[in-house]
């Protein structure tokens, strides 16, 4: 056994126990323990980020189908207030249209038997006026006054004449 | 080590000034092996064990050290931050210590143990890993050098008593029957844990069988008990050993044929054509070769703990 690459060395063998032991309390107190319990905890906080990752994106997604709800529900709405109002639009210019042809109508034939009144009244004016300025006037030509029936047969010459002409 | 080794030997290049012919394997196993008579520190011995502070005791507390500073000021700097946010080292470590959770510890003894048992399986790893890594880095040998040339200390200076021996110390089988006892005490803790101590012993061997089995069984058993640590210790030792000692015997080329010409030149050619290229391609090698020995001991420690909990029933 004088080979020293297999000598027994008990004292080594004593020191490396007792340094490795040394060793392995320190780092398992100061470096390890620490260590590990950060790594842990990391591993955690990681876990519990990519929960909040995933709850977040369902979360978003819900959110993103509620709006797209809500806007179609908006559009169909719009729509339908916009249907609506036109139709109301229509009837009301309808109506409008209606009621100003009445009210027209009902000036037209106003203004047309106001004219045929001031025509009667003004006919019947003139056909008095007539009379007697033919009679004034024709008193006046012949100068003498006429037995009651050349009165009458007179005047009713002369009306005939001025019917005749006014016609 | 081959840098203090070319500058050991220099002076035995030419044989004829120094009349010492150059032992190869003389140099290798100084090497390699621990400096029992070259203490760094003598101590007296308890109950006839020499506790003197040999080259390998202070490579073990030299990595211990480096380890503890290393880590303990990287997860603290960490840690002191309001957000962690991991930077620099704090990634590698980071990486490291959540594959060795997760993909050793946590899959072999389960998730109800894991945070009992990664600080344990996350020391050794490290500690073995710069132990194993700290034997490439010729530091030993530059100061050595340094010493030759510029500092010049004393006979018995503590450089002088730093630079024997080899700087792995997971090459000296010492060192990994201690580890590989660590292995072995933290089963028996596992098994006790989870089982209580007498079920324990109890499982190992499987229930409900003909008597005529257990005796063939429980001795194999018992015997496999030693072996796993056994084949842990001689495994890590011998492929640190096994690594460095290629490196020196391709690199001692130099020397050999340096003496077998009687001419320096010869060996420097040597040296440049086959020695230095083949040394630097073991030496990539040996990069892989620490890792994967420190993944094995750990993994294999994980193994064995989480085979104690999950005992076969």
């Amino acid at each position: 056994m004088d080979n020293p690459l297999v000598q027994p060395d008990p004292g080594l063998f004593i020191w490396t126990i007792v340094t490795f032991l040394v060793l392995l309390a320190l780092l398992t107190k100061f470096a390890w323990r620490p260590l590990l319990e950060a790594l842990e905890s990391r591993q955690a906080s990681i876990r519990k980020s990519l929960d909040d990752a995933a709850q977040a994106k369902l979360e978003l997604e819900r959110l993103h189908q509620e709006s797209a709800r809500i806007l179609r529900e908006a559009r169909v709405e719009a729509e339908s207030i916009i249907g609506k109002s036109r139709a109301d639009g229509e009837r009301l210019r309808a109506e409008l249209k209606e009621k100003a042809k009445s009210d027209a109508d009902a000036v037209v034939r106003n203004a047309e038997r106001q004219i045929q009144l001031e025509t009667t009244r003004a006919l019947q004016q003139i056909r008095t006026e007539a009379v007697e300025l033919s009679v004034m006037i024709a008193s006046k030509i012949i100068q003498r006054n006429l037995s009651k029936e050349d009165n009458e047969r007179l005047i009713d010459e002369a009306l005939k004449q001025v019917q005749s002409r006014s016609h | 080590m081959w840098v203090q080794e070319i500058a050991h030997q220099a002076e035995h290049a030419a044989p004829e000034t120094h009349g010492e012919a150059f032992n190869a394997g003389k140099t290798i196993i100084e090497h390699v092996s621990n400096a029992k008579d070259h203490p760094i520190f003598q101590l007296p011995a308890i109950m006839g064990i020499d506790f003197s502070v040999t080259k390998h005791v202070f490579m073990l507390w030299l990595v211990a050290a480096i380890v503890f500073v290393v880590v303990t000021w990287t997860v603290r700097r960490y840690l002191r931050q309001d957000r962690l946010e991991p930077s620099g080292f704090m990634n590698a470590l980071e990486a490291v210590v959540e594959f060795i959770r997760d993909q050793i510890a946590g899959p072999n003894v389960g998730r109800k143990w894991v945070n009992t048992w990664s600080p344990l399986i996350l020391t050794l790893f490290i500690f073995i890993l710069c132990a194993n890594a700290i034997g490439l880095i010729p530091i030993f040998d530059v100061l050595g050098l340094l010493d030759h040339w510029v500092l010049h200390t004393g006979e018995h200076s503590f450089v002088k008593r730093v630079i024997h021996g080899g700087t792995t110390a997971t090459a000296n089988f010492n060192v990994t029957a201690a580890l590989a006892t660590i292995t072995f005490a933290s089963i028996i803790v596992a098994g006790s844990k989870a089982h209580g101590f007498v079920k324990h012993w109890m499982n190992l061997v499987p229930p409900g069988m003909a008597w005529p089995i257990y005796i063939l069984l429980i001795p194999i058993e018992i015997m496999g008990m030693f072996v796993r640590p056994f084949a842990l210790t001689m495994r890590l030792a011998a492929n640190m050993t096994g690594g460095h000692i290629a490196i020196l015997a391709i690199l001692s080329f130099v020397f050999l044929f340096a003496e077998m010409f009687g001419r320096a030149i010869a060996g420097v050619g040597v040296g440049l054509a086959v020695s230095v290229p083949l040394a630097v391609g073991i030496s990539a090698l040996e990069i892989i070769i620490v890792l994967v020995q420190a993944y094995v001991f750990t993994l294999l420690t994980a193994v064995f703990i989480g085979m104690a909990i999950h005992a076969h029933h």
